[in-house]
């Protein structure tokens, strides 16, 4: 793998291409193969420092999950807890697209990148929702993803956007006319690569991991270089020494129910299974940008369900890991599920803030919500656990061991917290994270590798009848303690955004998107946007008016009813 | 046993077909090349019966990948072997592309009745088929269209992967192994009457 064309080939290419064959539309639209274009987006040249001081620039949202650090703390205050009920759309953006919506939008001095399922990425105008282009992926025939054709947004630096594809390459677009610059083959879709995440930009790289846990990948988190698309440094989530340190009980405490004699025998016999061991990366890594080191989660092993075919710990599945940032050396790592059999791993992207160590000392930390219900805290020094919350939800039966009848545990396989992305309030001390209740049966079964098909190891069946639902959780990162919890209709996926205006968004699978008080968790404000609100809010201001804006376009992972739109708030 | 007899008429049409097969794989034209295909899966998109697949309109990566399983035996049937076996991966894609761009034939199968429909549905969300079939069973990439397709096609392969005779995707068969017997008519019914061209063309 790892074929890249040169800039120069694409470029090339472009050129002729806008020669030969650019098509004049009705209005002032052009169109090459890929991308209409309708006019020039102004998008100024962003800069490492622009991206660097990200976490209090009011007027931009530059990363994914708001800024190196992913705290999603929006600093602006215009709209706060007094005026909130105000709040309306601006404008809404309908894409081409009515399936899953997952991203994050990207806002850069008035210019709004979103992406969608399939693919496409839209270059709006901030403040009234009008198109500048459309890039549409041409998308090669093999596509191998689980959990819907998602995609979670953009990442800009200079003058280029760039986005992960279902078909495992990770394009380069010129930001103001979303022209194709560069792309690069990171793996082969034919074995299960496919990319959903947004990448992140930082030092003139591109980092990004990889999906496939469920298809037997090797996983990955990889830089490349922003201007050529060339590789920097890879590393392997899942290393050639897999087998760790035996571990018999999770994180919290909990007996696993190895059979660890079982398991060695078997690894005498097959060897190490690292080579299709999974692994895969599904969200953004933190950036600490003082000790240029990264912090991110790894995902489950494959097969999902059965461990008997990949005995030892499964490093560094279910786990947060931390590398250098200029060699993607490897630094520190902690295993939250040792030889996980449940899928329930670790996706939702961790969060650096300072928090209070064992003896009350303020040290620099890292925090993550497991698919297990609870929220990890770590030092983010070497990685070592800290505490752990209460649990967010009903974990009974947590670990009962998959049958080949199936037997039923809490969470189900989707969580507790799914990829949804948390956001923290520094200020009051506090992490927010949504929630699924959905009870399912685990099911075992032996198969052996099927060279990049579908590969659980079994199945996790939602039990037909059972009551299913969510939950919004504060949690106290500085104590464990749920500050407050609000119960949802429906089981939550998509995630979070905090404001210092004293609030915090999230949507839910119907339809309503609803800003919480973040200090006691009251409804003060909520919208019916018609499909499922299952992506993470954003916010920015332009010509000094602050802005929230949110997908609504339903989630195919758990069939919330889909939609197309973008939808911009203010409060005037 | 009924796959057995469901075999045995196009086996004989395929005897003679093949031969022709051979000569059509050596030239360079892919209308030629698909005309075998024809043989068993319509010149119109209509199959000749009801347990062979519709391929006009299905999704490009899956009809790759089948092919590409027949030739190496991971997928088992008398007739596609041989055939799969004469291509190359680049007539396989090109076949696959060929067919994805034409219409899926409307077979006329009825709606699924309410109860029907009810029991699919449950059945469907529990082991989240939508999560790779989409939400109108409209597949994409290397997944497949289910949405209708010949209801005894579907049923047989909903079987066959369950008993592990369809053995080319293990998590197919594990989902079927998960799922209770009576469940298999009606997704194969529901799935099989449901017209989904109004949802087309949305997103690749």
């Amino acid at each position: 793998m790892g074929s890249c064309k040169t800039a120069a080939t694409i470029v090339g290419a472009l050129a002729l291409s806008l020669a030969g064959s650019t098509l004049a539309l009705a209005g002032d639209e052009t169109e090459t193969a890929a991308t209409t274009l309708t006019r020039e987006a102004p998008v100024p040249s962003v800069s490492q420092e622009q991206l660097s001081g990200a976490a209090t620039d009011t007027n931009n949202f530059l990363h994914t999950n708001g800024n190196y650090d992913q705290t999603r703390y929006y600093q602006g205050k215009q709209i706060n807890k007094s005026n909130v009920s105000k709040l309306r759309p601006a404008w809404i953006f309908q894409t081409e697209v009515k399936e899953s919506l997952e991203t994050t939008p990207i806002v850069v001095d008035g210019v709004m990148y979103v992406t969608t399922s399939f693919n496409h990425v839209y270059a709006i105008d901030a403040k009234t929702g009008e198109q500048f282009w459309h890039y549409k992926h041409k998308m090669g025939p093999v596509t191998t993803y689980c959990c819907g054709p998602n995609n979670r947004g953009v990442a800009i630096y200079k003058d280029k956007v760039y986005m992960g594809t279902l078909d495992a390459k990770l394009v380069a677009l010129d930001a103001k006319t979303g022209s194709l610059i560069w792309e690069t083959q990171l793996a082969d879709p034919e074995l299960g690569y496919s990319e959903t995440m947004a990448p992140t930009a930082v030092d003139g790289k591109i980092l990004i991991g990889t999906n496939g846990g469920e298809y037997g990948i090797r996983g990955f988190v990889r830089a490349y270089d922003a201007e050529t698309g060339k590789q920097v440094w890879n590393f392997h989530t899942t290393p050639e020494d897999s087998t760790g340190v035996w571990a018999t009980h999770d994180a919290t405490g909990k007996d696993m129910h190895r059979d660890i004699a079982a398991e060695k025998a078997a690894l005498k016999k097959m060897g190490d299974p690292y080579k299709t061991l999974g692994g895969g990366v599904w969200q953004n890594p933190a950036v600490d940008l003082k000790t240029k080191r990264i912090y991110f989660v790894v995902g489950n092993p494959s097969p999902d369900l059965d461990g008997s075919i990949r005995p030892g710990d499964n490093l560094y599945t279910d786990s947060l890991v931390s590398l250098d940032l200029d060699t993607g050396k490897y630094a520190c790592h902690f295993q939250y599920i040792a030889h996980d059999v449940w899928d329930l791993d670790s996706v939702s992207p961790p969060i650096l803030v300072d928090v209070k160590d064992k003896d009350g000392k303020t040290v620099p930390g890292v925090i993550h919500a497991g698919k297990t219900g609870n929220v990890y805290v770590h030092n983010r020094d070497d990685c070592s656990l800290i505490r752990f919350s209460e649990a967010m939800v009903d974990q009974t039966g947590m670990w009962t061991l998959p049958t080949a009848e199936g037997a039923p545990m809490l969470p189900g396989a989707n969580g507790g917290v799914e990829w949804s992305v948390m956001a923290a309030n520094p200020d009051l001390g506090l992490t927010y994270a949504v929630n699924l209740h959905q009870p399912m049966t685990y099911h075992v079964e032996n198969s052996p590798y099927p060279g990049g098909k579908l590969w659980l190891g079994g199945a996790f069946k939602i039990i037909p009848g059972s009551e299913q639902f969510g939950n919004v959780t504060a949690v106290d990162y500085n104590t464990g303690k749920i500050k407050w919890q609000k119960k949802t209709p429906l089981p939550m996926m998509g995630g979070v955004l905090a404001t210092a205006g004293g609030l915090v968004y999230t949507g839910e699978g119907d339809g309503w998107f609803r800003a919480y008080d973040a200090e006691n968790g009251d409804v003060l404000w909520s919208f019916f946007a018609g499909a499922g609100v299952n992506a993470p809010a954003a916010a920015y201001s332009v010509d000094g008016k602050e802005y929230i804006v949110v997908g609504a376009g339903g989630n195919t992972q758990i069939d919330f009813k889909r939609g197309n739109n973008i939808i911009a708030f203010t409060a005037d | 046993m009924s796959r057995i007899l469901h075999w045995a008429l196009p086996a004989a049409l395929f005897a003679a077909t093949l031969l022709v097969g051979a000569e059509a794989f050596a030239a360079d034209d892919i209308e030629q090349k698909a005309q075998i295909c024809a043989g068993c899966h319509g010149a119109d998109g209509v199959p000749i019966n009801n347990t062979t697949p519709v391929i006009w309109g299905q999704d490009e990566g899956y009809i790759y990948l089948q092919l590409r399983d027949f030739k190496k035996g991971a997928r088992k049937n008398p007739l596609m072997e041989p055939i799969a076996a004469q291509l190359e991966k680049a007539d396989m894609f090109a076949l696959a592309a060929y067919f994805k761009k034409k219409a899926w034939p409307n077979l006329g199968q009825p709606s699924a009745p309410g109860d029907v429909a009810a029991k699919a549905e449950s059945a469907a969300k529990s082991i989240g088929c939508r999560g790779c079939h989409l939400d109108h069973f409209q597949g994409d990439g290397s997944t497949a269209r289910l949405a209708g397709q010949w209801q005894p096609y579907l049923l047989n392969t909903m079987l066959a992967f369950r008993d592990g005779s369809r053995g080319n995707n293990p998590g197919m068969s594990d989902l079927m192994k998960a799922t209770p017997e009576d469940d298999f008519e009606p997704l194969s019914k529901y799935l099989a009457g449901l017209q989904i061209d109004q949802y087309l063309g949305h997103g690749r």
